[in-house]
């Protein structure tokens, strides 16, 4: 099958009324594109390119907090100095997703609504507590990203639902946070476990803590469990063990041709404990 | 003693590197006929399975299809290596995942893949053969119940599913190894990786009369026309076969694959037709991989580290059919003996069939693996005789004036000082983090003498033209003629051009496989330029009334020595007559190897000019993950004489980063009944320019008797061989643990250390 209708949006009006006529959306291409080319699955019948809309490109620090249009790519993310120090978890996703040429061409909406399991943005914005604004020909409406997904490939946004901004709020102070992933070779590269971790620290105590999950089941999700273990805690080795534990035992990993699930299992406590060390350490600085 | 000099610094840009980079550069794939069709194929719908019906009434009829063929349509003929084996079209059964049961030409791809599909084929499905060391076993079904009656190399030793056998026996194995001091016995296990040409094979086939011209991305130009004239039974000189720019091989293009195919479907179609591979069908569809190995390995030594005895039995992965890859049985041995002095030994070699993709050549076949194996097993020994590797290495590597154990006598090869040089350059003995560690490991690899011929032709202003039977696959060798054909005649390399892709135009060549384009190749065509000098020599002399004796070739110019003004420019010269010169040059001798009690000798038993190389490697691993990072690679090689630095490097780079990748994270991973799992570039992981490493490269320049032109060896293959075995001795010393499957990957080198 082949696009027989391709349009390209100049307004986020125009791509609005073209998703309500049954388009589907693209940006970046870098799943669709692939995805399609490689047989992994067939291109929409009807797309609406985006990508010219210039409204939805910015990457924008305030004291509120940081707002990215859907079209922000990961290079534009984690090139921008304010999102490495506010939104450290943020930046070390952008920074290796893919290749130099996904990172430039990618969007961080795309990454979001493609809604893989292994994404590298997913875990960071849950974390940092964003939320994303799913806008209609009949309206708008703002969700948190933790409940964006409901499975692999799946979100909540109707067929006639753009994503068109992420809002994400500032950090309380003392605030860290990180992302960190098994990586097989160094670029070109998909989690086969990844963790997200921020972490605030008050005066030797943890006082907050999100840990999230990727690729260890079938949404990115955070894990209460091992948050638990490091609130209230002075973060040391015992309470980050603790906590990567927790991740290990909420993992629901599979065996593939990446790796067993008893190896995914093991990682899982060691990548996680290393993205809590980072965040910590952050915190701290 | 052998001469060890200093590198001489001979180097040159290749001339066919500027249009690659800027993309001017024209591969198969961008070439495009009037009226071409597209090619798809059917693959076997189960690994393994007898054909019981074939109908493509409905593809025939489908709107835009133009020509469907199945073995009915096509010389009932088998073909193949040393094994003639294999159909175009498979008949009776399917025998891996991607046989060919029928192929399709159709104006659009879409129209072309409806068709392939549309074609109905009823199978009884038959149990996959997978297990290649249990297909040798007497109870096992025969991937080929009918092999005796095939046409096969006689000194081939086949029996069921082994389809060669090859062993290396020298004195009492059994007396000398309960003699050791110390008994070692290893076991080892090999994956199977595949080439990965980053450009997809493609083919376009076009008729005129009864002649075909067939345009196709090949290494051995000469082996596809032989190919696609038997399949099709039509004389060689019907067939013309030019190969466009090359976009990587590695092995993977070496053989005749789909040129008869596509010549086929363009000739029932009576129009050109074009395949160009997917990368999927790169993976899955080619029927030429690296195989998996088993290898065992025992070696009794005295207290001293002398090497008493060595046992060896090794099971190679031939997968489903026969290709180019028949001779790995006996190359697999002598990788088991390795360069090194032993007193006695008993390798025995088997190469079984199975449904498995076939396996053939990848650059340095069967190397890679066995030497993995062996130097791991070699630093085993190490450890249990409580020596450093390297102090057993200098104890027991060849030198001048050693005998191998098949009776081959060495001399002037400088196996020692590559490993002295790598020790070296990657500073053997430094104090290192403890999650760092220093392997080394050391291999050969054999050069192979071929025919060959070249022309050399001037043109009527006095530039020339080359025509070389030889391929270039990027390693640059034939980019290299020019300037050997300049230094025969006193010209510039520019002024030449170079026609080396039209098997109507060059005698006949093995093509770029082996390491060997330099080594046969380019003798001839110096060959060819000297008897083009010889020629210019005579017209001068009579030009100039001088003795042709006292004249030199020199800047363009015939000269009389010693009187400047005597002179005739090669132009001038150029202009009077047809100057074209051919040649061969003498084929070097294979050393003799006259040991007795080797069965399936094919030739291989003795190395000719061996290359000699030296890996040292400095690694990092993470314990807790099991991921290996290579820090620093220092390379050492005996390549005799370096004719071009910067093509020579490229080599030792290159594959370098492609040990890597085979050490660590290459590997097709197959499911229960041998079909790819991971026939794609995200899960099959190469290793990318970002983890690359530093890599030193020292060249010990030796003269070495049966060298090629200019006391040249092989460059291309030996860096391939011993990365993965320095990685692997490296790595175990980190964790304290041997990780005993190839490739490395994370999660087994975290297996092994916990």
């Amino acid at each position: 099958v082949s696009v027989s209708s391709y349009v390209t949006a100049a307004s986020i009006d125009e791509a609005l009324i073209a998703l309500a006529g049954g388009a589907r959306p693209v940006a970046g291409g870098t799943d669709l594109v692939v995805g399609a080319r490689s047989g992994k699955s067939t291109l929409p019948e009807s797309l609406v390119a985006i990508h010219c809309i210039a409204e939805l490109r910015g990457v924008t620090v305030s004291a509120d907090g940081l707002r990215l249009g859907a079209l922000a790519s990961h290079e534009a993310i984690c090139e921008n100095s304010d999102v490495r120090a506010w939104y450290s978890a943020l930046a070390d996703a952008c920074a290796i997703v893919g290749s130099h040429a996904t990172r430039a061409q990618g969007t961080v909406g795309g990454n979001l609504m493609n809604a893989s399991p292994a994404m590298e943005t997913g875990g960071p914005l849950i974390c940092l507590g964003a939320t994303v604004t799913l806008r209609s020909a009949t309206g708008e409406r703002t969700i948190d990203v933790a409940d964006l997904f409901t499975g692999p490939g799946g979100t909540v946004a109707e067929p006639g639902e753009l994503l068109t901004f992420i809002d994400v709020p500032a950090p309380a102070a003392g605030t860290g946070s990180a992302y960190l992933r098994l990586e097989y070779r160094r670029q070109m590269e998909i989690a086969v476990v990844g963790a997200s971790a921020l972490v605030t620290v008050d005066g030797g105590k943890v006082t907050d803590a999100r840990i999230a999950m990727t690729a260890l089941s079938p949404t990115i999700r955070r894990v209460p469990e091992a948050e638990a273990a490091l609130v209230d805690s002075d973060g040391g080795a015992a309470a980050i063990e603790a906590a990567g534990g927790a991740v290990a035992a909420a993992a629901s990993p599979i065996s593939d041709v990446r790796g067993s699930a008893d190896y995914r299992r093991a990682m899982a406590a060691v990548i996680s404990g290393r993205a809590i060390e980072r965040a910590l350490a952050r915190a701290r600085a | 003693m052998t001469t060890v000099e200093e590198p001489r610094t001979a180097q040159f840009v290749r001339p066919d590197g500027k249009e690659k980079v800027t993309g001017a550069g024209r591969y198969t794939a961008d070439l495009n006929l009037t009226g071409q069709l597209v090619a798809k194929f059917r693959y076997a719908d189960h690994p393994h399975a007898r054909i019981l019906r074939i109908d493509a009434t409905k593809a025939r009829a489908l709107p835009g299809v133009l020509a469907v063929l199945t073995h009915e349509d096509v010389p009932d003929v088998r073909y193949g290596g040393m094994v003639k084996d294999r159909r175009l079209f498979a008949k009776e059964k399917v025998r891996f995942e991607g046989d060919i049961v029928a192929g399709v030409a159709a104006t659009t791809a879409e129209i072309a893949e409806r068709a392939a599909a549309l074609i109905e084929v009823d199978y009884e499905p038959l149990p996959a053969i997978t297990d290649y060391e249990a297909a040798e076993g007497d109870s096992s079904a025969l991937v080929h119940p009918d092999w005796e009656s095939y046409e096969a190399a006689d000194v081939l030793l086949r029996a069921g599913n082994r389809l060669g056998y090859s062993t290396i026996v020298k004195g009492d194995v059994d007396a000398a190894m309960a003699s050791a001091d110390v008994v070692v016995k290893s076991r080892f296990v090999t994956d199977p990786v595949q080439g990965v040409p980053i450009e997809p094979r493609a083919v376009i086939a076009q008729w005129q009369g009864d002649k075909v011209t067939v345009w196709t991305s090949t290494q051995v130009p000469y082996a596809a026309r032989g190919g696609i004239a038997y399949t099709l039974q039509i004389p060689e000189s019907h067939v013309r076969v030019v190969v466009p720019l090359l976009g990587g091989g590695f092995g993977a293009k070496c053989d005749f694959h789909f040129e008869g195919h596509v010549a086929a479907l363009a000739l029932a179609a009576r129009r050109p037709v074009k395949l160009v591979f997917s990368r999927r069908e790169e993976f899955f569809a080619v029927g030429h991989r690296r195989e998996g190995m088993v290898i065992e390995l025992e070696t009794g030594a005295r207290a001293d580290g002398t090497l008493l005895a060595r046992r060896g039995r090794l099971v190679l992965d031939k997968g489903a059919y026969c290709g180019e890859g028949g001779f790995f049985a006996q190359m697999a041995a002598m990788h088991a003996l390795g360069p090194y002095k032993i007193e006695t030994a008993n390798i025995e070699s088997s190469l079984n069939y199975s449904t498995n993709q076939p396996s053939s050549s990848i650059r340095a076949p069967t190397a890679p693996q066995v030497c993995w194996a062996l130097e791991q097993h070699m630093d085993e020994l190490a450890e249990a005789l409580g020596m450093d590797p390297v102090e057993l290495r200098r104890h027991t590597l060849v030198e001048e004036g050693s005998m191998t154990a098949t009776g081959q006598k060495l001399e002037r090869i400088a196996m020692k000082e590559t490993l002295e040089k790598a020790v070296e350059l990657i500073g053997y003995g430094q104090e290192l983090p403890e999650d760092e560690a220093i392997g080394v490991a050391v291999g050969w690899w054999p050069c192979f003498a071929a025919n060959s011929g070249a022309y050399v032709k001037l043109n009527g202003d006095g530039s020339g033209t080359i025509i070389t039977g030889a391929q270039e696959n990027g390693t640059g060798a034939v980019m290299a003629m020019p300037k050997y054909v300049a230094e025969e005649l006193g010209m510039q390399p520019e002024d030449f051009s170079l026609l080396y892709q039209d098997t109507d135009a060059a005698p006949s060549d093995m093509g770029s496989c082996g390491s060997q384009t330099t080594f046969n190749s380019g003798r001839a065509v110096i060959a060819a330029a000297v008897d083009l000098r010889d020629q210019l020599l005579d017209a001068a002399a009579d030009k100039l009334e001088a003795a042709r004796d006292d004249l030199e070739l020199v800047g363009g110019s015939v000269r009389v020595k010693g009187s400047p003004e005597k002179t005739v420019s090669i132009a001038d010269l150029a202009g009077g007559g047809t100057f074209h010169g051919k040649g061969s040059g003498e084929l070097p001798e294979a050393p003799e190897a006259p040991a007795q009690g080797c069965v399936g000798r094919i030739g291989l038993e003795s190395f000719h000019a061996p290359q000699l190389i030296a890996h040292a490697v400095r690694v990092r691993v993470d314990r807790a993950t099991g991921v290996v990072r290579v820090l620093q690679v220092a390379a050492a090689h005996d390549c005799g004489r370096i004719l071009n630095r910067i093509g020579a490097d490229g080599q030792v780079y290159g594959g370098v980063v492609m040990g890597i990748g085979q050490a660590l994270s290459e590997r097709t991973q197959l499911d229960e009944e041998g079909r790819h799992r991971n026939a794609h570039l995200t899960d099959y992981k190469l290793v990318t320019a970002s983890d690359a490493p530093q890599i030193d490269v020292a060249w010990i320049e030796t003269d070495t008797p049966g060298a090629g032109p200019k006391g040249s060896k092989g460059v291309g293959e030996p860096p391939c061989v011993p990365t993965a075995g320095a990685i692997a001795n490296a790595v175990a010393k980190v964790i304290g643990a041997r990780v005993r499957s190839l490739p490395m990957t994370p999660e087994r080198v975290w297996d092994a250390s916990s």
